[in-house]
Order: C-alpha cells, then sequence, then structure tokens
C-alpha cells in the first residue's frame, strides 16, 4: 500500500468575519447573519476552518419591476407589487437576506424621496426577520440622499448599505459609521481597486468588520470568467496575509444573469437554449456556484427556484465542515 | 523546478535546423519552457541534455485522447491550479450517460451527438456519450453499444462496465475503432480491464473508492506495469465536497509535488437525480479539475449552461476574447435610433450592450475589430483611430439603415471627435459617456434632447 | 510656544474653572444636585467631557466631578524668570477651560438661561425671514441656537466627513464694522464652510452685526449663532467631539483619538474678532488641543511652528494692516489666509465660463470658416509656462490679462499670447511644474469651441466664433486653469493665479524667461540618476490582467508602456496616495553591476503573489523585470549575434530571433520573469542605464526600422556617448535581415562590435 502524502497549504491569512443584522441596540431583527471567517479556500474543510456557510440573499424591489423576464414575473406574481409581501415570501423560500432595492427613487423611475424610502425600508424590517442589504437607486447623489436617510432611520439595524464606489463611498460610510451599519464596496473586477476602496474606506475609520466586497458580478457567458478570476486573486490574497483583501465578497448573481437574453426570451431562440423556464434558473444556478467556488460568501439571487438548489448545494458542501 | 527559456536553450543543439518547426533554438526552447511544445520534436538532442530536460519539460498532467477522428477529444496536460496563474488548455468532455437496457438509447445518442449551440461565434457540442452496462450479459452490452454507434456515429465514446468480457465483446464489435474511454479498473478487476484496455488501445479509467486517493496510486502503478499509458483518474463520488477535496489534492499532488502516478486527467461523475442538482455538481466539475464530466440528464437549458461555463473557464485570461466585429441591433432598432460605435473586447461590448439594452431606447451598436482591446488599450495601440472607426462606419452598411448621420463615440475618445469628422464628412460625431453605466443617462437625456 | 499665550491661556483657565466652580456650587445649593443638565436634543450629554472622559453628566450633581477634572488640569501662571517650553501646560489649560465652559452651560441650561434671548436694535417686521429651525424672532427680541441638535449634526456631521463641506469656522468676536462681519460671513459662506458665532468686544458682537444688516441666521443658512459670549464658543468643539464618535468609530473617553481625528479630518479654524482676553486665549488653547488653528485680527504673539495643528498654530493678521484697497479687499486676504492655515481644500464644483465644459470637447477642430481668433500656430506664437511660488506671492483665483482682450481684435485675427500659472501648495514641488503644464492641453480643450494643440512654447489655440459670441474672453482661460487645477492637483495644489498677455513685447520677453525654465527642466530630468535618489515607485496598474506583474520604475528607467516615468509615479502618489504608483525605497544595494536592491526585491516579491524574488535593473540575462504586456518594445537575446535585438509594437515582420513581436509578446508578457527577454518603453533605448551590465547599446545588432527612424537624433547622441559613433548604422533592421542566417554576415560586414564583445553567456 502506498502512503500519500496530502498537500496542505499553509495560510497565514484568514477572512474577516461580518456580521450583518442585530436584535440590540436598536435592531429588530430575529436572526443575524455571520459571513466570513474563512482560513482555506473554498470548502477545503482539511487545510483551514470554514466557520460559517454563504448566506443566500434574495433580492426585492421597493416598484413592481417593469423590465423583469416573464419567469421571475410568473414565479413572484402578485409579490412583485408589494415589497414586504414580496420578502416575506423570499423568506419562505429559503432567504437568509433580503437585498432590497430602492429603484423608485431614481430620477428616471418615479424618483421617489428619502421620506418613501424609509417608510419602505420600515415595512420590509417589519414584514422580516432577516438582515437586511439594502441598495440605493444607483445614482450617486440620489444614493447619497435616500441611503443616508434609510441609515439613521435604521440605526442599529446592522443594515449592509449599497453601493459604495470609489466616486460616492464617503458619504455612504459616514451614514454607515454614523448609525451603525455596514457598507458594499463595489470596484470594477480589479484586484488592486478593489484594495484601494477598501483602504479609502478604513482610512474613514470604519472598521473592516463592517466592510463587504463587491468584486462586481459578470453573468455566465458575460464575463463570468474575470469575476472568478478576480475572486480567486482576491481570496488567494487575502489567505496569505494580504489584510486589505480580506472581505467577505457578496455577488450580485439574480441580477447579472436574468438581465441577459438567456434569462428573459421565451421565444425566437435556439431550441438547443431550452425552455426559458428552465434556462433563467440553470443560468443563475451555475453563475452562483461558479462564484461559490471561487470565494463568494453572500449570493444575491431572483429566483426561488435557484435558491432551494443552491440551498440544497451549500448543505452538501459544508458537510461535517 | 521549472527551467528557463534560456536554460533549456543552452542544453539544445543550437543549430537553428528547423527539423522542429521553430526558426530558431532559441524560439523553440521559449516554448518548451510554457510547456507549449515536447523535446521530442528536436532530432538532435543529445541524450545527457534529454535527461536534464525530460524531467523539466514532460507535462505534469498526461494528455489523454478519447475517441477517434473529428470528434476526438483531448483532455489533461494542465500546468496550473488556477486559470490566472496562466490558463486551463483542455476543456473536459462533457458526457451524457445512458443506460444499456435503456430503450431510448439510440435516440438519446442521436440527439446527444447533434445538440449543438453557438456562442461568441464558435459551435459548442457534447463531446461523448457513456454507455452503462445495466442489465444483460455481455453480447447484450455490445449490441447496445454498437447501437448508440449506429445511432451516433463518430461521437466518442465512455464504455462503463464492471465486466472486462462485456466490455471486450463491445470493442471487439467495431467500437474499438473509436478509442473510447473504458471505465473503470477497480482493485478487484484491475487486472482484465488493463487487459482489454491494451489489447484494444484505449484510454482507460481506474477508479478508487472515494477519499482512497493511495488506492489510486496502486492501481496507477499496477496498470502502468501492465502497459497501458493513457489513464483517467476516477476518485469516486463523495458529494460536493469531498468530491472538490479530492479533485483539488490530485491536482496539487500531481503540479506540486510531481506526483507521475497521478498525472493524469481527472473523471467526474456529476450525475444526480435531479437536472439541477446535476448542474451545480457539473459545474464545480468543470471550475475544478475535471477532465471527464458524467452527467446523465440531457436538460438542454443545463446542458447550454454548462457549455458556456466551459467556454468561459477554459479561455485564456491573458488572451482578450472578441466578440464578432459587426453591426449590433439593440431592441428593435429603426432610422432614428442612435448609432453608437465601440471596439470588440468582450467585456467592452457586453457592458456596452448591457447598459444600451438597460436603457430602453433601441440603438444600433456598431463593434469595431480592435483585436479584442476595450477602448482605451486600443485607442492607445492605435487600433481604435478616426480611420478605424470611419471604416466601420462605411463598412457596416449603417448609412443605408437610418435617416440621420450621428454617431457616437465611447467618451474616452472624445478626443477623436474633430478626426472622425473629417473622415467621415456630413456626419455629425457625437461624444458619450466614458463608462459604459452612464449610457442609458446619456440615451434619455442628451440624445433625446 | 510663545510664554505670552501660555500666561494668558493658563490665568483664563484658572479664572473660569474657579467661577465655574462658584456657579456649580451656587446651582447645587439653589436647585438641588438632581436638577437635570442637558443640551438640546442631544444623546451626547456634555460631549466635550462625555468625549474625553466618558463620562455622562444628567445632573447638577454630576458637575462637581467635571470641576474637579478641570482643576486636576491647572497649572500655576509661570513665573516672569521662567522660560520653559509651555506647550503642555497650556494645552491642559485649555482642555480645562473647555471642561469648566461646559459645566457652566450645564448650569445654565439647568436653569433655563440657554439657549440665549438677546435685545435687537429694533424689532423686526420681517420675523419670519429668521427661518432657521430653532430661531425665533418675538418683536425685538431673538432666541438664539445654543448647541447643535443630534439631527443637525448627522446632517452636517456626514457633509463634513464625505467632503461635501469643506470646514467650519468658529468666529469669536466682533469684526471691525458691520461692511466687514457680512463680507466675512459671505466669504466663507461662497466656500460652503460652516459657520459658527460667538463672543464679543466690548459687549458687542459679530451676532449684533449681522442682524443689523438682516442676514439670515440658522441651519439653513450654516450660520449658526451660538451666544454673545466666548463660553458658548464651546459648543463648536462639542460639535467636533461629536463629529468623532458618530462618524469616526471612536468611543467616548479615547481622547487622544478623538484630538487626531479632528486634526486630520475635521478641517475647523477659530476666528478670533477684536481683542483676545485671557478667557479666549484659554479658549483657543482649547480649539488648539483639537488642532484647529486660530487667526486673529488683532496684533498678537504668533505660533507658526507646526505640531498639534496641521500647520501654524495662532497666526496674527492685524485688520489694518492687511495690504489692500479697502476693508472689503482686506477681508479677502483674512479668510484666505484662514483656509491656508487649516488646509482647507477649495471645490469648484463647475468651470465658471460662459460655454458648456467637458471631455466631450475635447476632440473639436476649429477650422478657418468658424474660427474667430488664434494665438500661437503659423501667424504668432504662443507659450504655457506653470511655475511654483512661495505662498504668500500667489493670490488665489485672481487672473490678470495684459493687453489685447479678445474683443479687441478683428475677426480672424491672430495674436501672441503668454499664459504663465503660478502655484503655490504645500505638498507641491517644482519637479511637479512640467507634469501640471502638460494638462493644460486637456484643461483648454475641454472648452466648447476652443482647440489646443503643443505645448511650452509651440503652444496653438483657436477660438471660435461661437464660443466668443457667447461671451468667452481671456480671463476664461484663467477660470478654466484655475478650476481644473484645484480639481485634479488639489491634494498638491493650495492656490493658482493666472497671466494672460497678448502684448507682444511682453510676450517676447516672458517667453525668454519661460525657455529658460524648460531648458532647466531638460537638464534637471537628465541629471536625475537611480543613484541620486532614495526611492523607487511601483505601478500596479497592469496587474488586473498580469496578476503577478509588478513595474518598478526608477529614474533612469521609464515604466516599459512608455506612459510612466519616474516623476510622473512620484506625482501620482503624492496626487493619490492609496493609488497605483507607491514608493519603494531602494533599500541596500545588493549588486551595484547588475542593478540589484533589496528594496525592489522585497516590494516585488510581496506585490507578485509570491512568484518573484529578485529583479536587476541593470541585466536582463538572469532577473530581468517582469513585463506585463503593455510594453511598447521588446528587447530579446540573440545568442548567435552574442546581442540583443529590439522590435517594436508596431512591426509585425519576422525577426532573427524566429519569433514575431506577438509571439514575443506572448512569451515575455504576463507577468512572467523570461531571462533573455524584457518588454521595455522605447526611449529606455536613450538611457545610460539602458543594461550597463550587459554591454549597453552595442549590444543591440537589430531593431525595428521604425524605431531607429523615429528616434534616430536621440539615439545618434547616445551612440556618441558610447563612443561608437556609427554604431546606430551598423545595426540591422527587418528590411535587411528577419533571420538569424542573414543577420549575422550583415553584422559581420558592417564590423559590428557586438562580435568581439565578452560572451553573453
Amino acid at each position: 500500500m502506498t502512503a500519500v502524502e496530502i498537500p496542505v497549504e499553509k495560510w497565514s491569512g484568514a477572512v474577516r468575519e461580518v456580521t450583518l443584522g442585530s436584535s440590540y441596540g436598536g435592531g429588530t431583527r430575529t436572526s443575524t447573519v455571520t459571513v466570513g471567517g474563512e482560513t482555506s479556500l473554498p470548502f477545503l474543510g482539511f487545510e483551514g476552518a470554514l466557520p460559517h456557510r454563504p448566506a443566500l440573499a434574495v433580492e426585492v424591489v421597493d416598484m413592481k419591476p417593469a423590465d423583469w423576464s416573464p419567469e421571475l414575473v410568473a414565479t413572484w406574481g402578485d409579490d412583485l407589487s408589494d415589497p414586504a409581501n414580496w420578502a416575506a415570501r423570499a423568506v419562505e423560500e429559503g432567504a437568509d437576506l433580503i437585498a432590497l432595492k430602492l429603484r423608485s427613487c431614481h430620477p428616471d423611475f418615479g424618483d421617489r424621496s428619502a421620506t418613501e424610502a424609509r417608510a419602505t425600508v420600515d415595512r420590509v424590517l417589519a414584514a422580516v426577520g432577516v438582515p437586511l442589504i439594502v441598495y440605493g437607486p444607483g445614482t450617486a447623489d440620489k444614493d447619497n440622499e435616500v441611503l443616508v436617510a434609510v441609515a439613521e432611520a435604521t440605526k442599529g439595524e446592522q443594515l449592509a448599505l449599497g453601493l459604495c464606489e470609489e466616486k460616492n463611498y464617503r458619504t455612504i460610510v459616514a451614514a454607515a459609521l454614523g448609525n451603525g451599519h455596514l457598507v458594499i464596496a463595489q470596484t470594477p473586477i480589479d484586484v488592486n481597486l478593489a484594495k484601494q476602496l477598501n483602504i479609502l474606506i478604513s482610512d474613514m475609520r470604519l472598521p473592516l468588520e463592517r466592510v463587504l466586497m463587491d468584486p462586481n458580478t459578470g453573468a455566465l457567458g458575460y464575463g463570468l470568467e474575470y469575476t472568478y478570476s478576480v475572486m480567486e486573486r482576491l481570496r488567494l490574497a487575502a489567505l496569505m496575509g494580504d489584510a486589505m483583501t480580506q472581505q467577505p465578497m457578496i455577488c450580485t448573481i439574480g441580477e447579472e444573469s436574468w438581465r441577459q437574453k438567456e434569462g428573459r426570451a421565451a421565444t425566437d431562440v435556439p431550441e438547443a437554449w431550452g425552455e426559458l423556464a428552465e434556462r433563467g434558473v440553470a443560468w443563475e444556478v451555475t453563475t452562483a456556484m461558479t462564484l461559490l467556488e471561487s470565494g463568494a460568501d453572500i449570493l444575491v439571487l431572483r429566483h426561488p427556484g435557484s435558491v432551494g438548489v443552491l440551498r440544497e448545494a451549500l448543505d452538501d458542501l459544508t458537510k461535517g465542515a | 523546478m521549472a527551467l528557463t527559456g534560456l536554460q533549456i536553450y543552452k542544453l539544445l543543439p543550437k543549430t537553428n535546423c528547423k527539423e522542429c518547426g521553430f526558426p530558431t533554438c532559441l524560439a523553440f526552447a521559449m516554448k518548451l519552457a510554457q510547456k507549449g511544445t515536447e523535446l521530442d520534436k528536436c532530432p538532435y538532442v543529445d541524450d545527457e541534455a534529454k535527461t536534464a530536460l525530460d524531467a523539466a519539460s514532460a507535462p505534469p498532467i498526461k494528455l489523454v485522447a478519447i475517441g477517434a477522428g473529428e470528434r476526438a477529444f483531448e483532455i489533461g496536460n494542465e500546468i496550473v491550479l488556477f486559470r490566472h496563474e496562466k490558463t486551463f488548455y483542455h476543456q473536459p468532455g462533457l458526457v451524457v450517460r445512458v443506460k444499456s437496457d435503456d430503450p431510448q438509447l439510440a435516440e438519446v445518442a442521436a440527439r446527444v451527438a447533434s445538440y449543438e449551440v453557438e456562442r461568441v461565434g464558435m459551435k459548442l457540442r457534447l463531446d461523448g456519450l457513456a454507455v452503462e452496462h445495466a442489465g444483460g450479459d455481455a453480447a447484450a452490452y455490445a449490441a447496445a453499444v454498437a447501437a448508440t454507434r449506429a445511432a451516433a456515429p463518430g461521437l466518442p465514446l465512455v464504455l462503463m462496465s464492471g465486466d472486462a468480457a462485456a466490455l471486450d465483446a463491445a470493442l471487439s464489435g467495431g467500437a474499438a475503432a473509436d478509442r473510447p474511454l473504458v471505465h473503470a479498473a477497480a482493485a478487484a478487476n484491475w487486472q482484465a480491464m488493463a487487459d482489454v484496455a491494451k489489447k484494444h488501445g484505449c484510454p482507460l479509467a481506474i477508479r478508487a473508492e472515494a477519499g482512497d486517493l493511495a488506492g489510486l496510486v496502486d492501481l496507477s502503478e499496477n496498470v502502468r506495469g501492465a502497459g497501458i499509458e493513457d489513464l483517467v483518474l476516477d476518485p469516486g463520488t463523495a458529494g460536493l465536497a469531498g468530491d472538490l477535496v479530492a479533485f483539488t489534492q490530485l491536482r496539487r499532488l500531481a503540479l506540486k509535488k510531481g506526483a507521475r502516478a497521478l498525472g493524469f486527467p481527472l473523471f467526474a461523475d456529476a450525475g444526480a437525480p435531479t437536472w439541477q442538482a446535476e448542474l451545480a455538481r457539473a459545474t464545480q466539475a468543470i471550475a475544478k479539475y475535471a477532465g471527464v464530466i458524467i452527467i446523465d440528464h440531457l436538460e438542454p437549458a443545463a446542458v447550454y449552461a454548462l457549455l458556456t461555463l466551459r467556454q468561459n473557464v477554459y479561455t485564456d485570461p491573458q488572451k482578450p476574447i472578441q466578440v464578432e466585429p459587426k453591426l449590433y441591433e439593440v431592441g428593435s432598432a429603426g432610422p432614428d435610433s442612435p448609432v453608437l460605435i465601440t471596439t470588440n473586447f468582450s467585456l467592452t461590448y457586453f457592458s456596452v450592450s448591457g447598459e444600451v439594452e438597460g436603457a430602453g431606447v433601441p440603438a444600433w451598436l456598431l463593434v469595431a475589430d480592435s483585436d479584442g482591446q476595450s477602448v482605451l488599450t486600443a485607442w492607445a495601440a492605435g487600433k481604435f483611430d478616426a480611420e478605424k472607426i470611419a471604416k466601420t462606419v462605411k463598412d457596416s452598411g449603417i448609412e443605408s439603415r437610418i435617416d440621420h448621420k450621428k454617431l457616437v463615440l465611447p467618451g474616452h475618445v472624445a478626443g477623436l471627435s474633430g478626426e472622425v469628422e473629417e473622415e467621415l464628412p456630413g456626419w455629425q460625431i457625437m461624444v458619450g459617456p466614458r463608462d459604459a453605466v452612464d449610457i442609458p443617462n446619456y440615451l434619455k437625456n442628451v440624445w433625446g434632447a | 510656544m510663545s510664554r505670552y499665550i501660555a500666561t494668558r491661556a493658563i490665568r483664563g483657565a484658572n479664572a473660569i474653572v474657579a467661577e465655574a466652580e462658584a456657579m456649580v456650587d451656587d446651582a447645587i445649593a439653589e436647585l438641588g444636585p438632581d436638577t437635570p443638565v442637558a443640551f438640546t436634543n442631544t444623546a451626547y450629554f456634555l460631549p466635550v467631557v462625555y468625549a474625553f472622559t466618558g463620562r455622562k453628566i444628567e445632573k447638577l450633581g454630576d458637575l462637581p466631578e467635571v470641576i474637579a477634572r478641570a482643576k486636576a488640569l491647572l497649572h500655576p501662571v509661570p513665573a516672569e524668570s521662567m522660560w520653559l517650553p509651555y506647550l503642555g501646560e497650556t494645552l491642559d489649560s485649555g482642555v480645562a477651560t473647555l471642561f469648566a465652559e461646559e459645566a457652566i452651560e450645564g448650569v445654565r441650561f439647568a436653569r433655563k438661561l440657554e439657549p440665549q434671548i438677546i435685545q435687537l436694535s429694533h424689532a423686526r417686521e420681517d420675523g419670519e425671514r429668521f427661518t432657521g429651525s430653532d430661531l425665533m424672532v418675538h418683536g425685538d427680541k431673538m432666541k438664539l441656537n445654543g448647541p447643535i441638535d443630534d439631527i443637525q449634526l448627522r446632517a452636517w456631521g456626514i457633509q463634513l466627513v464625505d467632503g461635501r463641506m469643506p470646514g467650519f469656522c468658529a468666529v469669536v468676536g466682533c469684526a471691525k464694522s458691520n461692511e466687514v462681519a457680512v463680507k466675512i460671513v459671505r466669504e466663507l459662506q461662497s466656500r460652503g464652510i460652516l459657520i459658527f458665532l460667538s463672543g464679543n468686544v466690548n459687549g458687542r458682537s459679530i451676532i449684533h452685526q449681522l442682524q443689523e444688516e438682516g442676514i439670515q441666521l440658522g441651519y439653513d443658512t450654516f450660520t449658526v449663532p451660538f451666544g454673545l459670549d466666548t463660553i458658548s464658543a464651546v459648543y463648536a468643539l462639542g460639535f467636533a467631539a461629536r463629529s468623532a464618535l458618530t462618524f469616526g468609530g471612536m468611543e467616548a473617553g479615547q481622547a487622544r483619538d478623538i484630538m487626531l481625528y479632528n486634526k486630520y479630518r475635521v478641517f475647523a479654524f477659530v476666528l478670533a474678532l477684536g481683542e483676545v482676553d485671557d478667557l479666549k486665549y484659554a479658549t483657543a488653547a482649547g480649539a488648539i488641543s483639537y488642532g484647529f488653528p486660530v487667526i486673529a485680527d488683532t496684533r498678537i504673539p504668533q505660533i507658526l511652528p507646526t505640531g498639534v495643528t496641521t500647520y501654524e498654530h495662532v497666526v496674527s493678521m492685524p485688520f489694518e494692516e492687511i495690504p489692500g484697497a479697502d476693508d472689503m479687499e482686506r477681508t479677502e486676504k483674512l479668510i484666505q489666509r484662514c483656509i491656508e492655515v487649516r488646509g482647507v481644500k477649495v471645490k469648484i464644483a463647475k468651470v465658471p465660463i460662459p460655454v458648456s465644459y467637458g471631455s466631450a470637447f475635447e476632440g473639436e477642430r476649429i477650422r478657418k470658416d468658424i474660427m474667430y481668433a488664434e494665438f500661437g500656430g503659423k501667424r504668432s506664437h504662443a507659450f504655457e509656462f506653470l511655475r511654483m511660488k512661495p505662498a504668500d506671492e500667489v493670490e488665489d483665483g485672481k487672473i490678470t490679462i495684459h493687453g489685447v482682450d479678445l474683443d479687441g481684435m478683428n475677426e480672424g485675427d491672430a495674436l501672441p499670447l503668454g499664459m504663465i500659472v503660478d502655484v503655490s501648495g504645500r505638498k507641491m514641488q517644482t519637479d511637479f511644474e512640467p507634469i501640471l503644464e502638460r494638462q493644460f492641453h486637456y484643461f483648454i480643450n475641454g472648452v466648447e469651441g476652443i482647440q489646443h494643440n503643443g505645448q511650452r512654447d509651440i503652444a496653438w489655440t483657436r477660438v471660435s466664433k461661437n464660443t466668443f459670441a457667447k461671451g468667452f474672453r481671456l480671463e476664461h482661460f484663467g477660470k478654466v486653469i484655475h478650476a481644473r487645477i484645484h480639481e485634479v492637483f488639489g491634494n498638491i495644489v493650495d492656490k493658482v493665479q493666472v497671466t494672460l498677455t497678448t502684448d507682444a513685447a511682453e510676450v517676447d520677453e516672458r517667453i525668454e524667461e519661460a525657455r529658460l525654465a524648460y531648458a532647466e527642466r531638460n537638464e534637471r530630468i537628465a541629471n536625475l540618476t537611480d543613484e541620486s535618489v532614495d526611492i523607487f515607485y511601483s505601478c500596479l496598474l497592469c496587474q488586473s490582467f498580469a496578476p503577478n506583474h509588478v513595474c518598478v520604475v526608477n529614474p533612469e528607467r521609464v515604466g516599459l508602456c512608455g506612459a510612466y516615468n519616474w516623476l510622473d509615479c512620484k506625482a501620482s502618489f503624492e496626487i493619490n496616495p492609496t493609488g497605483p504608483n507607491q514608493p519603494v525605497p531602494k533599500g541596500i544595494v545588493l549588486d551595484p553591476v547588475n542593478g540589484e536592491f533589496s528594496g525592489p526585491n522585497e516590494y516585488i516579491h510581496a506585490h507578485s503573489n509570491q512568484t518573484v524574488d529578485k529583479v536587476t535593473f541593470y541585466s536582463i540575462m538572469e532577473s530581468p523585470m517582469t513585463s506585463c504586456g503593455c510594453f511598447e518594445c521588446i528587447m530579446v537575446l540573440v545568442p548567435e549575434a552574442n546581442g540583443f535585438m529590439i522590435v517594436s509594437r508596431e512591426d509585425p515582420s519576422m525577426t532573427p530571433c524566429g519569433m514575431t513581436f506577438s509571439t514575443l509578446a506572448g512569451t515575455a508578457g504576463g507577468g512572467m520573469q523570461t531571462p533573455g527577454m524584457m518588454g521595455m518603453g522605447k526611449y529606455y533605448l536613450t538611457s545610460k542605464k539602458f543594461i550597463p551590465a550587459d554591454g549597453g547599446m552595442k549590444r543591440v545588432v537589430w531593431m525595428s526600422s521604425n524605431l531607429r527612424e523615429s528616434m534616430r537624433p536621440a539615439l545618434e547622441e547616445v551612440c556618441v556617448r558610447e563612443g561608437d559613433p556609427d554604431l546606430l548604422d551598423k545595426i540591422v533592421d527587418e528590411t535587411m535581415a528577419t533571420t538569424v542566417e542573414e543577420l549575422l554576415p550583415l553584422l559581420e560586414a558592417k564590423g559590428h562590435p557586438a562580435l568581439t564583445m565578452d560572451p553573453l553567456f
């Protein structure tokens, strides 16, 4: 019998542990989610600790999305018209977190006020006990206005506020600092830009235990391999001890996969593509699984079917860890 | 320790005889250092140099071909653990499994053979069919294999049976000509399996129980001792986590420890009760090191996703992927729709077309051939200059499809607007935003205004 | 530390602490120790006390402890004969003063005397003009604001932290006149600086002055009246302390961290108007402990050395002595000085010109038929010159025009133009002058209807008819330069002034000045050697696609992309300290011949994912620098010729090494270390440190023809320097040989020196 000496990498670094949601000090969550803490590459339990399994978030929009795939519209039905119902249903479907997008505050999509945004966030907080990620409408000025108001109104809830980008991180970081929240730092698929933004954020004295990083997701067939490799590089650097890459990573899987043609087109597509109902989920699951393998800690998804498949996959991947 | 090109050069004859196919010994040496060619190509290398170079230049994971003819595929010859370190070279074969007693076997075989989907100008196909011996004797198995071959001529096969006699029957019945992968030699039957594989000149998979890497090493030593050179390793299945650990350890042992016994491509059985669970398993197998992947469901949506993923993961990270340079229509564009131009670097194209689509404004997107470079890089390299832009516009035939003459340039090349105007008389050159994310705003507020 | 200031501050502190103690004792006796003490709508108690000590003061009975802490910080007034550094004592006294002042305000709140109600000079009918949330006017009475409440703290605090609000100014005392008071406020408001008002001189306060002039006070106008006394200035410091607690991630009690946070993040300063008494000195000492400098408009001793504050501690600018035509101009200069002393960065939101501005206009062509006028080009000459000046010689935003302006010209005219830009900045260096100056091309081209070409004394600018018609004049060039330099180079430049002249004689005279400077700069760059510096710079820009590649740029080797030289990297680091260009200390010289240094080795190892641990700068035979993919040329060994060949990116031909540029790029690129091969910028060829250990230019046996021809004069100079003036034409190119078999006889025939040099390996 031959003895095989298993090569074990000795890593000196660890991913930071980040906790979303709080049930005290102003927080009203009934559950919290902690991610990060890894001291090995994804799911390689034999060479390091994997204290927390990756979390699944479901995306909820504060207005009925006009441009979503018919498959998503059919699946969620009337729940799409009410973010509180939508969020509650998402939790039933297995979401660990809700990612609420305040799209109606966008100047082009309703331009709702910060006050209205606060009311929406309050309703969703009341409807579910899980932690919340809150995304602004995606334009720098309005993001600042809306997220600052939301941050103040939800002091202590330990929300994750997004997106913090190089051009507007200061305001959102300040809002998070002042109100006990987290931020999501997004950079365009690049290791050094991700590091730089983390440095800038930590220079503002937001503890890095309150920062998630979003390396910017490319969907399957639409740049996935770039995200995949950048995430592998970030995670390797983190494990080698580079402090500014040790943030847990969050990926907006659902948004990216469902906006591609593969996630939307029901007709006039090659037969080899299969049916939209299967194809959309297949696209989302494949994108998600691939990025789990490269280090994703939070997946933001859109389809309940994908949540189920990934939940099972994660059960399997974290067995015995 | 890998040798540098210069170190290899010193050991070569330095005659520039060109018989290796390279113009100089230096060029050959540089390619050897990248493990992009083999030392055998040099007829004049002396034994001393050969010994020195062999160790350094032999690929740590053997290249194994499965199948014969046009649809044969090669796996192995990988040199890195992470694609960003260099690239992954040989895509894993995606193989659909059918049972030998499945009444629809021939029909499935034909569907697998004909499945084809196009992406970024490439035709993606399934690679083969695995015929699993289920019930029946050797003759029945041989008949099933023959039926499969008839239904899908030329499609590479994996013959899965624990019965060497059944395999021998199938191979003797003509399947040997297709050079199928024989699966699998295990501790109990390795000798018989090795004999069959050797007799028919087929690659052989060896299979140990999950978690028993030592067993795999023993099997490898045994069957290689029996004269089999082309191996595929099947470490058994142990759930997603167990498989990931096993595949990672095997790849590391081959690459970092130089474990010759384990220097072969890997076999992943991704089969699962539902296509969704199977999709998750096969995704992991593509991302993490598999050479052959078995699936049980011929669900087109899942197959399309997997083939796309494989294409993505196996692109060379240092060579930008290009999209076809041409005129793209986003939404149902008409004569009054805006015309935007960008370069054919895939990420650039994806970002721009995604944002244009997201804006909900139908538009014409002209993609110039920049050798796959992004706008700024192409501009700096002179591959996206006024001349190229003008030529792209003229060659695209866009003029006959619109009733205006306005062209939107990427903001990063605003400096070219004057020159483009000179190259394209009669056109109004507008300057769009620098970043794709600002396109929706531009189309709504500037273009329309 | 000035002994005078120390004496006054310490004396002031002793007095106010004694007064506070008496007030606290009286209040407890009168109202009882359980009487609540609370500032308006705040969760931070008495904020300075809370921030510095962690103590939550909630009732009168808690205040004696505050007094005790203040007393513990008091020092005896220095004796006349003592001559010691007093900084520690003075700062202690400052903090003691702040404690005492908060205690006094606490008592006043307990007695319901705060916020203060003041008597107006006359009843105002338009009372509703005072719309600030807490400000109310009743007939001839006005209620002042008192401390900032928490809601407003959050709104402003975020803006101070995220940089939208550049800083705040605590104005204490009374201005020379109402007019000056208004001007001070307007100057500060126009820069977006938040203003807190307090204090008086002989009973008159700037608050009186402003309300007499009908100036709107309150949160809405960023001008908040705290109180008529000096004591209420403590609210400003309470505000700063709460900002640090709220937005700085600080805990109450972390006194040192909170003070440092304010020094580095909160751009605040004190403007003391009128006579400075002991209490003002003592309070000012408290402000200085936060890192907030004090500027006085009267004659007081200055404390110029830096230390506790970033720049000067105390600056005296006696108002009457400020140069200026009138009080308005003097006020402008006073405020400008305040901004400089605190290092407040000015933001200019929009380039103030009558036409559009943006990168979209960069490529415009102004043809003759739409041109109004031009400067430079064939018909006149023009130059641009940026120089660094001492701070007191630059007046920010000043634009001077000499000679005829655009409206004095006729359509189609050409005139000479000189543009002289003076900048000052505490982080500005002479070496950065050309880097800033090079950007003028982009800055000016951003103007709608302007075409700009060239730089230095070959600048050429055209103005379109349309742009002229919309009101564009010469001064707008100045405004563009001023605004854009602040925007792009704000980290290194504090002040910018621009002189534009179309006066032919003046242009002729000053162009010579500029030419001298250009020549000097060229020389300075030429004299910059690897030996003359201690720091190299890294560039990690290309790691996005070549993850293990680290460029190290030294003075004598440009980045391989040709885009970054050492000075560019240095400036880039100053402008963007967390950006892709970082300093790499040279460290120990490990091998002077091959150019191996400990610093770069360590840096490259750490940043190449530990894949490269040694790089030699002067030889490519063993450990050349890695290459990303952006190189202008690739240099590769031709072993048969005992030399190197250099192929440029533009040259698609086969080369004597048996590989084309693109094959070579695939071999050398991607961040791999490939001995015998290296990507390089073409100007590296002209460097004295062009592979000196391998033999330098004499080793070059083959070179792409476009490279040789485009750089011929510079390369000929190199050959002369190398002692072989005919060397350049001994080098073969692709028109003569594309294989090594063709190459060797040519080299023999030309007598190329490489053939007889020592073997390369």
